[in-house]
């Protein structure tokens, strides 16, 4: 689905990706740790171009979306991203900002938009929050709509960067609870994340990224109890 | 005559005198006719300054901001844009660099030395709307990137234009910030089109002075003082009506 070769992504003189090849397959929940500044949010922006690649090729779905001609827009309708800082519109209510793109896309009628809100509000508990704005909720609520308002566009793969990192920990179950769930319908996903336990319990594959590159990846099982990389065993011990 | 009333009689006496020269300085002789005319001038070309200097700094911003852009997404930007950049740099760096006094001048005895003297008003509003561009530019410009980047990556990674995104997300925050600014702006130009009288263009300004140099007396200056100091205190009154109102519907 996701075919990444040998990216690489310079800003000036720090190579913030050093040669990045890596497959996701549909339906796979790849989880993404390593040390701060090691590359996994430019990775992670580069796949649906918010960073342009210095280097490399990413394909997905069979197009080459680094190549000039690829019509970014069209390509990210597919690819949902949560950030870490939610980035909910504050000038619109919670319905506003999860039918905003859909209709300004033309992607849906008004009120297959709405019911389509009230369906994914709906899910995560929050229904009676549709006319609120993100101000009036807390950080939990609002990276559950933060995730929702992506999901509205129905898109092929969800990319976390760091959801939970900007949460009380008290807020954290309850994104990572959404999450899960995402993950049980089949969702795509690739995840960068300090959530050890999600990554266990959720994720297909894991990897461990240090200096621009993947050092080592491996199902979550051998990844946490048998890491081979003295790095990651060194980043497993100061984490776990 | 007791201390009382002499003080009494002496107030009522310079308060008919005062009358009596303001009547002399502000409204007899046809003078009142002039102050009106003055004030009207002052205004429209505050008014025409104004709507130029919008029209400026929203171009100038919006190439800036295009520019800011491209770089960011593409690492460079098309070459027309480019031009353009330099182009408005250019202006920013000569209006905000020379005093405004310098470019009225320039406007009127360099390049528009043609126009017959009762149009200088328009020379006047074109120089003074060619400065305020290039500080509304500034504000604009400034409004617009003080809204979080996280609300543009948003709006792109939803699959939005960078026109849907700025459109939608971006320039209804950046109001915010740029509407109390923009009055700012307004008031300071007000003030500043009191030099037109050097161009011959008859401002309240301008007027009084006439009236000045034949009565010699302090209240024409006095009288213009507390017009300017009424019209700024209007406009600051809307200033606060339009901030409270910004900071209602701000529910952040
Ligand atoms: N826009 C940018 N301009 C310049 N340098 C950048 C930019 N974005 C990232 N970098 C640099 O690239 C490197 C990788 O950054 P990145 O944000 O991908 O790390 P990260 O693994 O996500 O870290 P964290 O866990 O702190 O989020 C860092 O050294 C960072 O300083
Ligand atoms: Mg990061």
């Amino acid at each position: 689905m996701i075919d990444v070769r040998d990216l690489h992504k310079h800003f000036g003189e720090v190579k913030a990706l050093n040669g990045v090849t890596e497959v996701v397959q549909q339906g796979e929940k790849v989880v993404i740790v390593g040390p701060s500044g090691c590359g996994k949010s430019t990775f992670l922006r580069c796949l649906n171009l918010l960073e342009r690649p210095t280097a490399g090729e990413i394909w997905f779905e069979g197009t080459n979306i680094t190549d000039k001609n690829c019509n970014i827009n069209k390509l990210r309708q597919r690819i949902g991203m949560v950030f870490q800082q939610f980035n909910l519109f504050p000038h619109k209510t919670v319905r506003q900002n999860i039918t905003m793109a859909p209709l300004a896309l033309k992607l849906m009628s008004n009120e297959e938009a709405n019911d389509r809100a009230s369906q994914l509000l709906t899910r995560i508990g929050l229904l009676d929050k549709a006319d609120a704005y993100p101000a009036q909720l807390s950080g939990g609520q609002q990276q559950r709509i933060a995730i929702v308002r992506a999901l509205a566009m129905n898109p092929d793969v969800m990319l976390f960067d760091e959801p939970t990192s900007a949460l009380d920990p008290e807020m954290v179950g309850e994104v990572l609870e959404v999450m899960r769930e995402l993950a049980e319908d089949g969702m795509t996903m690739v995840v960068v994340t300090h959530e050890m336990g999600f990554a266990r319990e959720v994720a297909t594959r894991c990897l461990f990224m240090d200096s621009g590159q993947v050092l080592e990846e491996a199902p979550p099982g051998d990844f946490f109890s048998r890491p081979q990389n003295p790095r990651l065993q060194d980043f497993l011990s100061k984490v776990l | 005559m007791s201390a009382l009333e002499s003080f009494w009689t002496n107030i009522v006496s310079d308060l008919q005198s005062f009358g009596l020269q303001f009547y002399e300085n502000i409204i007899a002789h046809n003078r009142w006719n002039l102050f009106v005319n003055g004030f009207k001038n002052t205004i429209l070309i505050t008014l025409g300054a104004a709507i130029l200097g919008i029209v400026l700094g929203c171009l100038v911003a919006i190439c800036k901001v295009s520019v800011a852009n491209q770089k960011k997404a593409l690492g460079h930007c098309h070459p027309l844009l480019r031009i353009l950049n330099v182009i408005c740099d250019i202006y920013l760096t000569i209006i905000r660099g020379t005093p405004m006094m310098v470019q009225l001048l320039i406007a009127a005895f360099v390049i528009f030395v043609t126009v017959p003297f009762d149009k200088m008003i328009y020379v006047a509003m074109l120089a003074f709307g060619i400065n305020s561009g290039a500080y509304v530019a500034e504000i604009i410009r400034a409004g617009i990137q003080a809204v979080n980047i996280g609300q543009t990556e948003a709006g792109r990674s939803l699959g939005l234009t960078q026109a849907q995104t700025m459109r939608m997300i971006v320039l209804p925050q950046a109001v915010r910030n740029i509407l109390p600014a923009l009055v700012n702006e307004a008031i300071v130009l007000l003030k500043e089109t009191a030099i037109v009288g050097y161009i011959a263009v008859r401002d309240i300004t301008y007027v009084s002075t006439l009236i000045r140099s034949r009565t010699f007396s302090a209240i024409p200056l006095l009288f213009i003082a507390c017009v300017y100091l009424l019209v700024v205190l209007f406009m600051t009154y809307l200033l606060r009506r339009l901030e409270r109102r910004l900071a209602k519907s701000d529910r952040r």
